[in-house]
């Protein structure tokens, strides 16, 4: 008892305590780390990774998950690079993406909250879908964009323009996750499905939002993975579903549904993601190294959550008997004499 | 009275389509017919070259499907048994190639310890293919080891813990080698998975060491599944984990044998495309993966526990690898190929709900 | 000239045939509280989940202010003025307060979809204002205490401006001063004019509550009238006063002396107190208390499901170390759980899967962990004879298939082929129609008197004065009592389980 009531302020605040540990382990490893010039390149990196951890928040807050994140970033990015060979107007090209890949994210919707198919199939299935249809669409061919797709480089009031993008996304999803009825609702349903649909809330329409708000993040982390990389490859999103997991967990995000937030959980999961591959590529550990390591933190991460899962469980447990100490069992004042 | 017949028709055919659903043959009649219809398209498909070519890819899926099997009647998943692939090719090569380019390996973390200038460790001992099979095995041992006792004592979603350990063993595969193939096996290796003719039926190349070992363990493990004890306590998890428990079921002890019994199948399936594609290919799992899952779950075994047979999952099989051969001797580009692959998955899933719900509504 | 808001008129309901309410006329009077007490399984949750729109009644009607009244659902009775405060908390534990008052129908501001939370949390404030809960109302349900998330639960009934406000043993996990807050505010509503029905067993707390006093007994309202008419013994006798017919065996074997079971000094923390029992071959022990007593928990401890702080558990005179459900198998113990559906069947498996498996071990070929399948067969055939279980083919038909008293001796078949030494059941005759529970009854007898030792769990006093040789009350996690069968008195057990409460 003693000792849950201390681990659990711990794992309420493992993401503050793994950035601050990460960050000093870094600093003192590689002095170069510790520069401004690094921060502002981590933040500017994490944006897409940090578009994808958004929606794949509100997804794990009912308690699915989406695989398929990274075919949608492939999805936007060959409909926007088919419509740019085609002499199509840039901005035309970006929001036909952006549909496109939101469109992917209500098949999800469709087969998971309707049909109601396992999420994880579900999104293992689209994804490879996804693929085929971006394949399909490219040929399989590598584009490289004309300079009026360079707009990552740009700034937006001294911002750059991903991070500012990341910045509305991480805004309008704090309002919609807090301060709308739906996304209370979202978290309630997270919480308790039984429970919720007792109260009578539409866990159809619920469920299904979710899995369309992380297609329309994928598709503006694909607009800006691409602008990034100037060139439109069959390579893009390739597993980065991985680093948008990682990022959610990390930040406090629960896989068995409605724990977490974006602000300020999310954001610090994704710069701690960005931060610990940043430090690996100072150190010039091997790539390959490197994708272990970050398997290790999911491990770390889905690890400390099912634990916390397990000590939640046991609070919850209602005791039977009021121990000493309390204001003792209850007790009726004696009842009025019996006439 | 025709609003009364065609109802009753239409309850016949509903009754019908639902009988045929339910069947577990469904998966065996559409093989069938997607042979017979492809050999009217593409007659080359009954070629005995084609056949034989049909069964080496059989064996080693079968192996590792089964596996899969198991893990699936506990209500449990296993995504890493592609990377078990991956990795034990690796290991397993480390163990006896008979040579090793400086050039090409110096950079390798095994280079020295296990791969030098004139071979692997053991290229030229007697028991250099026993210890590098025994390795393999044990290889895919530990990492079961490893998702069983993550999913049964730590309670971490299975699909996460084995995703998790895809990941991670998939990027060791390509780390010991620096993403290089381990070429130059020994012949007594790549033997496995040689075809040969039986005496006195010339022309019919079908038989290899990959099918006995294939066709041992299907036959072992369907006796486990539907004789032993073992089998018994495994439909039992899959249909309460509870209700096992509180029976007598050691549940979590369970739960971790089948976890290492699946990766031990990988491995073993690893054996057979290692000495197939006669080089430790640290990549040689990846796109084995939709495959497994598809031909399981469309075989009949049940995302949702409780329900699996080795038959449904021979069938599960065949029908993927005829898939497969379709699409490449009707020379289908291979992005239709990623789009049909997720399709099966996806009609598999489909299948398996739509099954589930007509089963609930017979009661 | 009496104003009456709810009147039932011959309200019956029967489940599978099984009749749990019969006949009940009762009406209520606008503005009065009105205390509904019975045994459990009386028939008092039924009565109120047909007054809330849970489950429709198979006969007879409800009228509300006069008029008929017919709810299909929950939402139907809440838009009726209808509030119900059920004994489990039906809360989103990561939700503010001020969120789960409002969860299906948040009030937003402008024209903006967003909500207020200034308003929703003055609003909430003012619900919480009602129940004398001063904690700000945007602070998370878990961080509540059992006692304040019962009060939030009260204060969300209030917030739909209810009529009829129906408690259903709130008090159960609530401290005394928690207790008193709850009484001061029921007596405001009271005062205010609400319509309080209040269900507890807690007999002292209703006569101090009411203005009248209803008490079912095997789904008939037996007794009503006004508070005055009433005093605990009353209550008690009225609760208990049936008679006797012949609903159980008589019993064929006596007990033995010999220990087969001892718990000594067991306690866990919130859990069990300072418990000794000890259980003889052939005994039939009855465990008898009210529901949160702590009798399940202790069963589960015993099995090994639970671990416990101190003490120590003798099997056949060993202490028992490490306790495993597998390990007690093994030596000779079986537990019939309380909840069948759950834990203790697997309803898609088939009845001859389900009666095997805690068996299994023991028909299993030392060599490749064979199962002997034929002798095995012969087993499960042999089992469903004995216990006659209707089903037409046990190798085929699943479990869930069966009604509540065959799938009850599914369960009980299960234990009886590992040819246990020591037999827990826990309400091994909830939701089994009459017949079934006799032949239930003749089973516990007959293992009994094989040599058993059986430990029977049960909040019927009437099943367990019929069949035990020695009964022991249970409450707050500790032993309250112990009768033998010579002493057995339904009133004197009943009494000392209640003895906490009645004072």
């Amino acid at each position: 008892m003693t000792s849950n009531r201390l681990t659990m302020p711990i794992l309420r605040n493992m993401p503050a305590i793994l950035f601050v540990l990460v960050f000093v382990l870094f600093s003192v490893l590689d002095e170069r780390f510790f520069s401004l010039d690094n921060f502002s390149n981590i933040v500017e990196t994490s944006a897409f990774v940090g578009l994808l951890a958004v929606g794949m928040t509100a997804v794990l807050l009912t308690g699915g998950i989406d695989l398929s994140v990274g075919a949608t970033m492939y999805i936007t990015a060959a409909v926007v690079g088919t419509l740019l060979q085609q002499d199509v107007n840039y901005i035309v090209a970006i929001l036909a993406g952006i549909v496109a890949g939101t469109s992917w994210g209500f098949v999800n919707a469709f087969l998971i909250a309707k049909v109601g198919l396992v999420p994880f199939v579900a999104t293992l299935a689209t994804l490879t879908v996804g693929r085929g249809i971006g394949l399909l669409l490219t040929e399989s061919r590598q584009f490289i964009l004309p300079p009026v797709m360079a707009y990552a480089a740009t700034d937006v009031f001294g911002i750059p323009l991903p991070v500012f993008v990341l910045a509305i996304v991480v805004v309008a999803a704090v309002l919609f996750l807090r301060y709308t009825a739906m996304g209370r609702q979202i978290y309630a349903m997270g919480n308790d499905i039984e429970a919720a649909k007792k109260a009578g809330l539409n866990v159809v329409r619920l469920t299904g939002s979710v899995y369309v708000i992380s297609g329309f993040c994928a598709s503006l982390a694909g607009v800006i993975a691409i602008s990034q990389q100037g060139s439109i490859s069959a390579g893009i999103g390739e597993g980065v579903e991985f680093r948008a997991i990682a990022a959610a967990v990390l930040g406090g995000t629960s896989l068995f549904g409605g724990i977490g937030n974006v602000f300020p959980g999310t954001v610090i999961g994704v710069l701690l993601v960005q931060m610990i591959s940043t430090g690996l590529v100072y150190l010039q550990v091997d790539l390959y190294l490197q994708d272990m390591v970050a398997a290790s933190v999911i491990f770390f991460a889905v690890l400390i959550d099912a634990q916390r899962m397990r000590i939640l469980g046991r609070l919850e447990r209602r005791n039977i008997r009021v121990e000493k100490g309390d204001t003792g069992p209850p007790k009726a004042k004696p009842a009025p004499a019996p006439s | 009275m025709t609003v009364a017949t065609q109802t009753s028709g239409m309850d016949r055919a509903v009754s019908f389509g639902k009988r045929v659903l339910m069947s577990e043959y469904l998966i065996l009649y559409l093989c069938i017919a997607m042979f017979v219809g492809l050999y009217l398209v593409s007659p080359t498909v009954a070629t005995p070259r084609n056949i034989s070519n049909l069964l080496s890819n059989m064996w080693p899926l079968l192996v590792i499907a089964i596996g899969q099997t198991f893990v699936l009647i506990i209500a449990g998943i296993d995504l890493s048994q592609g990377a078990v692939v991956s990795l034990t090719s690796v290991v397993g090569a480390a163990f006896i190639a008979q040579s090793a380019q400086p050039i090409v390996f110096s950079k390798s973390p095994l280079w020295d310890i296990m791969l030098f200038e004139d071979g692997a460790i053991l290229h030229d001992s007697a028991f250099g293919i026993p210890v590098a099979i025994f390795a393999m095995l044990g290889v895919g041992l530990l990492i079961g080891a490893f998702n069983g006792i993550a999913v049964a004592f730590a309670r971490i979603p299975p699909f996460m813990v084995t995703l998790v350990t895809s990941m991670f063993v998939g990027a060791l595969a390509i780390y010991v080698v620096k993403t290089e193939n381990i070429i130059d096996l020994p012949d007594a290796f790549s033997v496995i998975s040689d075809d040969f003719a039986i005496p006195g039926l010339d022309g019919l190349e079908f038989f290899s060491i990959a099918m006995v070992i294939a066709i041992s363990i299907a036959v072992v493990a369907h006796l486990v599944l539907s004789r032993s004890l073992f089998g018994r306590w495994l439909f039992s998890i899959g249909h309460s984990p509870r209700a096992a428990l509180v029976s007598g079921v050691p549940v979590k002890k369970v739960i971790v044998a089948t976890y290492m019994f699946s990766s031990v199948c990988a491995a073993a399936a690893s054996i057979i495309y290692t000495a197939r594609v006669d080089q430790g290919r640290p990549t040689l799992g990846a796109p084995l993966l939709l495959d497994i899952i598809a031909a399981v779950v469309i075989g009949g075994t049940s995302l949702f526990g409780g329900r699996g047979k080795i038959m449904w999952t021979v069938f599960g099989v065949v029908f993927l690898v005829l898939l497969g051969n379709a699409l490449s001797l009707l020379n289908v580009p291979y992005f239709y190929v990623a789009i049909v692959k997720g399709s099966v998955i996806l009609l598999a899933a489909l299948l398996d709900v739509v099954r589930r719900r007509v089963a609930l509504q017979q009661v | 000239m009496t104003d009456l808001i709810l009147q039932f008129q011959g309200i019956e309901k029967a489940f599978f045939g099984v009749p749990v309410l019969q006949g009940i006329d009762l009406d209520v009077e606008r503005g009065t509280t009105v205390g509904l007490v019975g045994e459990n399984g009386a028939g008092k949750s039924t009565l109120m989940n047909i007054l809330g729109g849970v489950v429709p009644p198979t006969t007879g009607q409800m009228l509300l202010d006069g008029k008929p009244y017919r709810p299909t659902d929950p939402r139907e009775a809440d838009d009726a003025g209808i509030a119900f405060i059920h004994q489990e908390l039906n809360l989103f534990t990561n939700l503010s307060i001020a969120e789960n008052f409002f969860i299906s129908d948040f009030p937003t501001s402008g024209r903006l979809p967003l909500l207020n939370r200034r308003d929703l949390n003055r609003r909430a404030k003012e619900y919480l204002a009602l129940v004398d809960l001063e904690v700000s109302p945007d602070m998370a349900v878990e961080r509540l205490a059992p006692g304040e998330r019962q009060l939030v639960e009260v204060a969300k009934a209030l917030s739909t401006d209810a009529g009829i406000i129906i408690f259903d043993e709130p008090t159960t996990s609530l401290t005394a001063r928690e207790t008193e807050r709850l009484f001061d505010l029921i007596g405001r509503l009271h005062d205010d004019g609400k319509t309080i029905i209040y269900i507890s067993h807690i007999l002292g707390d209703v006569l101090r509550l009411s203005d009248a006093v209803a008490v079912l007994r095997d789904g008939n309202l037996v007794a009503t009238g006004a508070r005055d008419e009433f005093t605990i013994d009353r209550m008690i006798s009225s609760m208990v006063g049936r008679d006797i017919e012949n609903l159980f065996p008589a019993r064929t074997a006596a007990p033995t002396d010999d220990l087969m079971l001892e718990v000594r000094n067991l306690s866990k923390a919130g859990i069990s107190h300072q418990i000794d029992i000890q259980l003889h071959k052939g005994e039939v022990l009855g465990v008898f208390g009210l529901m949160g007593s702590g009798r399940s928990e202790l069963a589960e401890i015993i099995f090994g499901l639970e671990d416990f702080d101190e003490g120590e558990i003798l099997i056949d005179g060993e202490v028992a170390k490490s306790l495993s459900p597998t390990s007690n198998i093994k030596g000779g113990m079986a537990f019939v759980t309380e909840n069948r559906r759950e834990e203790g069947l697997m309803m898609e498996a088939t009845v001859s899967d389900n009666l095997s498996l805690a068996a299994l071990p023991e028909y299993t070929s030392r060599w490749l962990k064979r199962v002997r399948s034929s002798p095995l067969a012969k087993s499960v055939r042999e089992t469903v004879d004995i216990l006659s279980i209707k089903v037409n083919d046990a190798f085929r038909n699943e479990a869930k298939g069966l009604s509540g008293g065959n799938q009850q001796k599914v369960v009980l078949g299960k234990w009886l082929m590992t040819e246990p030494s020591i037999l827990i059941i826990d309400e091994p005759t909830r939701g089994v129609d009459v017949g079934a529970k006799y032949e239930i009854y003749e089973i516990i007898d007959q293992i009994a008197a094989s040599g058993t030792a059986v430990l029977f769990i049960s909040s019927e006093i009437e099943e367990l004065t019929g069949m035990c040789d020695r009964i022991i009350v249970m409450g707050q996690g500790e032993v309250l009592g112990s009768f033998e069968r010579a002493d057995f008195d339904r009133e004197s057990i009943i009494r000392t389980a209640f003895r906490e409460y009645a004072a």
